[in-house]
């Protein structure tokens, strides 16, 4: 949900202060300007860059965009290859397939069992017109949370540009933009209990990263993305970040401990659960659970008075089991069983206690109608059961 | 110091300057369409220019504010540069300097504007 004081920052800019930010003649553009400008500052100081450096746009899908076609098209005389994950957000992971048929090479990198990629081979797959390097910071189906500081240096050897989809990091878990040695960063406003419809781009000045931009216009921000940039959004952005920079420790403080409290009650009361993706490596707030011998969809549906999900908002409409859960090598049945519990800032605890509850109350009953459960529990090993059709 | 010019329509123009002139001044003078809005205050894109390999790598590098009015031109690549922050010195001698096809003001009815 929108944080409250995100609302109130805005409201003045969805009814009073309507000047289009870009009109420099008038005082109506000035305070626009004004208030762009300081949420362009708020954005930067959550991730230590200067505000010159951050760009507003529609959301991290078209962040993901501009960072990825706008790279490689740029460097395109020289370079032609680039390096991402298996796990990345699908917009990432469409980009690339529409650059390999412009002609670009991309090599997408396998991740471990726990979720995260292998640093050696990511080295290994440096190939001397490498122009871009993009991994996902925090993983919004499975939850964990990539080396990014490694990565960034090993980028900075091979002179090679990183790029980071951080919209589910930002404001949840301290970003150094300069520690981190990041060149480009994608951010969302709608992932930090901010607006829907607003987002950013971080570009790194030195050493200069160049874009080809994909909206032509009249030049606005930068020259990377035309188009007037919508104040009451970005203002909201802006108070998200400035919110989130104030409440980061205290809200990982409280989402760890709502987290350990629904793992741990689920895991005691039922057995044969799954926690999905590396346990230390993660960010607490997105759990995602295969409970073994059911069907997640039924679960789901079963529990649908809980906003829950088996895959991410964006995978929800398909019917192929999550790409991220089969890249960590779970077995397609423990894939079709996963539901991913999302807890935020505004979570509470008879929250967390009516889920763990309702949870278990169906997971014993779905058991209790399924015949592998029965077959399970009589001693027989699923895998050696040969299936026939009929 | 001869360089050789070449302007939108693909045309080779040689010619000639001396150290220390100012690449866009020198490039008016002999009528080529580089428009050099701001008179080379650093405040505008118009006289983007590409300069080939190796004459680019020797030049000093741009400053921030040249790199900022970079970003806002127009079908930028990686040899391009703010003609009037280069100065002709030996280290441009046979360098080839190419006109973008446009530039950032929207000249697309074909009118071309006098140097100002």
């Amino acid at each position: 949900p929108q944080d409250p004081r995100v609302l109130d920052s805005m409201l003045p800019y969805l009814t009073a202060y309507y000047g289009n930010p870009h009109s420099r003649t008038h005082a109506y553009g000035w305070e626009s300007e004004a208030a762009m400008e300081k949420a362009r500052r708020q954005v930067a100081d959550l991730i230590g860059a200067d505000s010159r450096e951050i760009i507003f746009t529609s959301g991290a899908t078209e962040s993901n965009n501009m960072a990825i076609k706008g790279v490689a098209r740029f460097y395109k005389s020289r370079k032609k290859h680039i390096i991402t994950t298996q796990t990345e957000h699908k917009c990432v992971l469409d980009s690339c397939r529409s650059l390999e048929t412009e002609g670009f090479r991309v090599t997408y990198l396998p991740v471990k069992r726990n979720g995260l990629i292998d640093l050696k081979e990511l080295e290994a797959a440096f190939q001397p017109d490498t122009s871009l390097v993009s991994v996902m910071t925090v993983n919004n189906e499975i939850g964990v949370k990539q080396p990014i500081h490694d990565i960034g240096e090993i980028c900075r050897a091979h002179k090679v540009f990183f790029h980071t989809d951080a919209a589910q990091a930002i404001g949840k878990i301290p970003m150094d933009v300069n520690n981190m040695k990041i060149d480009l960063m994608s951010i969302s406003g709608h992932k930090i209990y901010g607006p829907k419809g607003v987002g950013a781009l971080y570009v790194r000045r030195r050493p200069r990263v160049r874009l080809e931009p994909l909206q032509s216009g009249g030049g606005q921000e930068r020259g990377l993305r035309s188009g007037t940039v919508p104040t009451p959004l970005a203002v909201g952005l802006g108070a998200a970040c400035e919110v989130a920079q104030q409440e980061m420790e205290y809200d990982h403080k409280r989402i760890s401990q709502l987290a350990e409290r629904l793992v741990t009650k689920i895991m005691s009361e039922v057995p044969d659960v799954v926690m999905n993706g590396d346990q230390e490596h993660r960010y607490p707030g997105c759990i995602n659970l295969s409970f073994a011998y059911v069907e997640g969809e039924s679960l789901l549906m079963a529990l649908k008075d809980v906003a829950l999900s088996s895959g991410s908002a964006c995978t929800s409409a398909s019917l192929e089991p999550s790409y991220v859960l089969r890249a960590i090598g779970t077995d397609e049945d423990l894939a079709h069983s996963s539901i991913r519990f999302g807890i935020g800032r505004f979570t509470t605890e008879e929250e967390v206690d009516y889920t763990v509850q309702k949870c278990i109350q169906h997971v014993k009953r779905l058991r209790e109608m399924s015949p592998l459960w029965e077959m399970v529990q009589d001693g027989i090993d699923l895998k050696s059961i040969k299936w026939t059709q009929h | 110091v001869n360089v050789v010019f070449v302007d939108r329509e693909g045309r080779r123009v040689p010619v000639r300057g001396r150290v220390g002139e100012n690449v866009l001044h020198l490039a008016q003078r002999h009528g080529l369409e580089l428009e050099g809005a701001c008179e080379a205050s650093l405040a505008c894109s118009t006289c983007h220019v590409y300069i080939s390999e190796p004459h680019l790598s020797r030049l000093p590098a741009p400053d921030e504010r040249e790199e900022d009015l970079l970003d806002q031109a127009p079908l930028l690549q990686e040899n391009s540069r703010l003609a009037c922050q280069v100065l002709l010195s030996s280290a441009l001698e046979g360098a080839q300097i190419s006109l973008p096809r446009v530039t950032r003001n929207f000249y697309v009815d074909g009118h071309v504007p006098k140097p100002h």
